[in-house]
């Protein structure tokens, strides 16, 4: 195993450190996010209240603690793009390997379907789609899970088709391997590291989208909150209460940036020129 | 006896969008016998490559037949055909590529074994421990990856995974093209050791002659997709019976200065044709030293001179004294 | 007479590895000098250092490179930028990859003639008329995609020669293409030696190719010289174990088939583990303990031969 530069190991701990305050969100939280009070509303940023302690990043329009509702919005936004992250690597590294190993009619099907896909505005087919079935979580993950596939179709597709011309694939065949042996045990191995830098800058993608349709109305619904949402909210009082759109604000910024960041190192590393391999 | 592999007629077309077809392979046939090892040789372009991946199935050819071991496989449906490359197993050129880099070489010899269901468990791996033996491996090198290993190595790894199912055709395509000098020799010892002890028939595709007249009992010479001849190794060594047989013959540069300045010269002029649009009557007439009017128009027979068949129609003038005159 | 290219005591290294450690050499206008080895033996390095066409993970530690005379060493690179191609010129193993896909054999040929117009249009078609091709008035408007592996060879070999350059190096110029053609372009460059007098420094892997061409050789290993000398002595009477082994270990034409062929046992060591020693000793059948303490300095064994080994004396 190669070490990995100083930079890329920062980046990776302040994604880890983002991630697991997101999912002990419920446990770290100074408050309870959905604790309405309207003596409390719109408090600046470490504001005291004798009763309640303090509000390290202020309160929203409704008096509720914005750290904790960033906090809990964080684990709604990681949960949301890791899944359909999962949902559209399943369905787009299939449809890819199936295409790059069959070729012929089915590659032509399926690549077309992905070239059509592409061309249809992702957040428009999104916007649309939620508007149809109605707005929820399960909805959210179907909806960004199902739109996304194709770019991990087009990269499986030609690394496969590449990878399926080596001659170690046509030695497995000689061997006696079935085509479901080659793909998962020999394809899938050598085409991986392409698809996990696909997957993530789509990582960081599907964190903005969660916000966008948030933002819209169309993703997590309130009262639960979201960093979209809350950044929706706060949109009103952006002259009177700043802190409702800037915190959540940077707290996406920061964490797409380390995502994308952590992508471009992912590619150096991976690259075969690069020494090692 | 039945041979271990009969080729007859065998031809590979490539569509071509704009234009005719390439005709890689043309109507080649030649059979070879257990334990017995020919020589495809010819230069790039020929047409031995096609040859050898349509003799383990991995190309398709346009007609013709391939028999391995008494099973047709041109045409076959999935499972003979799987059943038959249990009888047949093929080495590659490039030791870098023929082995999947994420895969331990254990599993990988051991791969033939496991997914026909022929052994499993410690047993796989005593069975993959004795291969590698066999082509001077140590047990522990199989939990190893491939880049652990120099060129040399991986091509015995090959070897051995090749060997796992004791084919009775073994398809080595220009197995040690891509080696160096001293390792090359390692490689050839252990080929020439294995087809003595397990009496494998070995198709040896190679551009090398002197290798393959080390290797090799008889030897098939390719020229744009067709065969010039196929003699018995010694008649094909000593007394060529094509004009372009004798042509490779002297162009391929030998180990000794003195020898190597002695002998003559034929150039061939110019380059091979495209095999989209071969020339008419024999192939190598654009070429040949010895072309006469019939060569442009007829298409020379395959015929029987002395031990050799061959294709030309002046073959009994290849060897005569006067053929290097002076300006030819 | 001065030679044409002097190579002294020349040294690279790649960050702490000495890939190339003291090699000296020096070829005469109009000789043929093979420099022979197996890959990772640092031929082709040291041919990019006598260019000083040296990629930056690669540094000239010591060392002198003398062209008809001139110290390349310590020539600022916008002077070498004007030798190179008029004084020195190289060819590649790969010539469909070193030549320009867009634009016509003619401009590049033309390019290192300095020349313009018709001028250069006469010395091109002069210059691939010499080296061979066939109708050239046709093949400069071509593209390189239209020629094959020995016509692009023949165009690259015009590109380098045609400003008349007092050194050729040519990186494996055979190596890709085959044997029929491959004659055809070692004719050409004995021919173009003999005739223009021009000093050729052939780098090859193929003993075949050496013993057609050669006037003298050297035998490179693990980034030393091992032998040098005549071609017909290297091949007669080698005079290192190294040189023995690989003459030895090739299949002839002439030999028993299937009998076991001379195998040097192991391989070839990585930089990183080169011995300050003897590099060859670990796979030498000669080899004893002084071999492994200290290096052997290259020893006239007579003849103009020279050889790197403690025990040249045993060799065969």
């Amino acid at each position: 195993m190669r070490r990995l530069p100083l930079s890329t190991l920062l980046l990776l701990a302040v994604l880890l450190l983002m991630a697991a305050a997101a999912f002990t969100a419920p446990w770290i939280s100074p408050h309870d996010p959905l604790r309405q009070s309207l003596l409390l509303r719109l408090k600046p940023p470490g504001s005291v209240d004798p009763r309640q302690g303090v509000f390290l990043l202020g309160t929203d329009d409704l008096g509720r603690d914005l750290l904790a509702r960033i906090l809990c919005g964080a684990r709604a936004s990681f949960a949301v793009a890791m899944l359909s992250v999962a949902v559209s690597l399943v369905v787009g590294v299939s449809l890819g390997l199936v295409a790059g190993w069959v070729r012929g009619w089915a590659a032509a099907i399926i690549m077309r379907l992905v070239d059509t896909m592409l061309s249809i505005p992702a957040i428009l087919l999104a916007v649309l789609t939620v508007a149809v079935i109605g707005p929820s979580f399960l909805s959210l993950i179907l909806v960004l899970g199902l739109t996304r596939w194709p770019r991990y179709t087009r990269v499986a597709y030609a690394s496969t088709l590449q990878v399926a011309a080596m001659p170690y694939i046509q030695a497995s065949e000689m061997a006696g391997a079935g085509a479901a042996r080659i793909l998962l045990r020999h394809v899938l191995p050598n085409i991986a590291g392409p698809l996990m830098v696909v997957a993530t800058s789509e990582f960081g993608l599907m964190i903005l989208f969660e916000a966008g349709l948030s933002f819209l109305g169309l993703g997590i619904q309130p009262p639960a909150p979201s960093w979209g949402s809350i950044m929706s909210a706060g949109r009103q009082y952006v002259e009177r209460a700043w802190w409702l759109t800037v915190f959540p604000g940077i707290g996406l910024f920061t964490l797409v940036l380390c995502i994308n960041l952590l992508g471009d190192a992912m590619r150096d590393q991976l690259d075969p020129r690069s020494a090692g391999r | 006896m039945t041979a271990a592999l009969t080729v007859a007629d065998l031809a590979v077309h490539y569509p071509v969008r704009h234009g005719p077809p390439v005709r890689a392979v043309d109507g080649v046939s030649f059979t070879i016998a257990p334990g017995e090892t020919l020589g495809l040789v010819g230069e790039s372009g020929c047409g031995k490559s096609t040859v050898s991946k349509s003799v383990v199935g991995l190309q398709a050819p346009t007609r013709g037949s391939v028999v391995v071991d008494g099973v047709e496989i041109v045409g076959a449906d999935r499972r003979t055909l799987r059943q038959a490359r249990a009888r047949m197993q093929m080495v590659f050129q490039d030791p870098a590529t023929s082995l999947d880099p994420r895969m331990t070489i254990g599993a990988a010899v051991g791969e033939p074994l496991l997914v026909r269901g022929l052994a499993r468990g410690q047993a796989l791996r005593d069975r993959v421990a004795g291969l590698l033996a066999e082509v001077g491996l140590r047990p522990e090198h199989a939990t190893r990856y491939p880049h652990q290993f120099s060129g040399g190595q991986r091509q015995r790894i090959v070897i051995a995974r090749a060997l796992a199912l004791r084919p009775a055709l073994l398809v080595c395509d220009e197995p040690v093209s891509a080696l160096d000098v001293s390792v090359r020799a390692q490689i050839l010892n252990l080929l020439v050791e294995l087809q003595r002890g397990l009496g494998m028939a070995t198709l040896f595709v190679s551009h090398d002659l002197a290798v393959v007249r080390h290797v090799c009992d008889r030897v098939a010479v390719m020229y744009l997709g067709r065969l010039a001849e196929l003699a018995p190794r010694d008649a094909l060594f000593a007394a060529p019976r094509h004009p372009y047989t004798r042509a490779l013959l002297l162009a391929v540069p030998e180990p000794d200065p003195a020898a190597q300045r002695a002998k003559p010269r034929v150039p061939l002029a110019g380059e091979i044709p495209s095999p989209a649009n071969p020339p008419p009557g024999c192939r190598f007439h654009t070429r040949c030293p010895m072309a006469r009017a019939p060569c442009r128009e007829q298409e020379p027979a395959w015929r029987q001179v002395g031990e050799s068949m061959v294709a030309c129609h002046f073959a009994e003038e290849v060897n005569s004294p006067g053929v290097d005159k002076p300006g030819c | 007479m001065i030679p044409a290219l002097d190579v002294r005591d020349l040294s690279l290294a790649i960050g702490g590895a000495r890939v190339v450690d003291g090699v000296s050499f020096a070829v005469r206008a109009g000789e043929v000098l093979a420099l022979v080895g197996e890959s990772g033996c640092g031929k082709s390095i040291t041919a990019f250092a006598a260019m000083r066409l040296l990629p930056r993970a690669v540094t000239m530690t010591g060392g002198q490179l003398l062209l008809e005379g001139n110290d390349l060493a310590a020539l600022p690179e916008s002077r070498m930028r004007r030798l190179r191609g008029r004084r020195m010129s190289m060819i590649f193993q790969e010539p469909l990859a070193a030549l320009d896909p867009l634009s016509t054999v003619g401009t590049q040929v033309a390019e290192a003639t300095g020349l313009r117009g018709a001028a250069a249009r006469e010395a091109v078609l002069a210059m691939l008329g010499e080296v061979g091709i066939s109708d050239p008035a046709r093949r400069i408007r071509q593209y390189p995609f239209e020629l094959s592996g020995g016509m692009a060879q023949r165009v690259m070999i015009a590109t380098a020669l045609i400003a008349r350059p007092a050194v050729l190096l040519a990186d494996e110029p055979t190596t890709a293409l085959d044997v029929t053609i491959q004659a055809q372009i070692l004719d050409l460059l004995r021919r173009l030696a003999a005739e223009r007098g021009t000093a050729i420094v052939l780098i090859t892997h193929d003993m075949g190719v050496v013993a057609d061409i050669a006037d003298r050789v050297a035998v490179m290993y693990a980034g030393r010289i091992a032998e040098t000398g005549p071609v017909a002595r290297i091949f007669a009477a080698p005079r290192h174990p190294y040189t023995a082994l690989l003459l030895a270990a090739l299949p002839r034409l002439g030999d028993a088939p299937k009998a076991a062929l001379a195998v040097i046992p192991g391989q070839v060591p990585l930089p990183s583990a080169f011995s300050a020693a003897c590099r060859f000793a670990d796979r030498c059948p000669l080899v004893t303990d002084r071999c492994r303490q200290e290096p052997p300095p290259l020893r006239e064994m007579g003849a103009d031969q020279l050889s790197a080994c403690w025990h040249a004396e045993r060799v065969r």
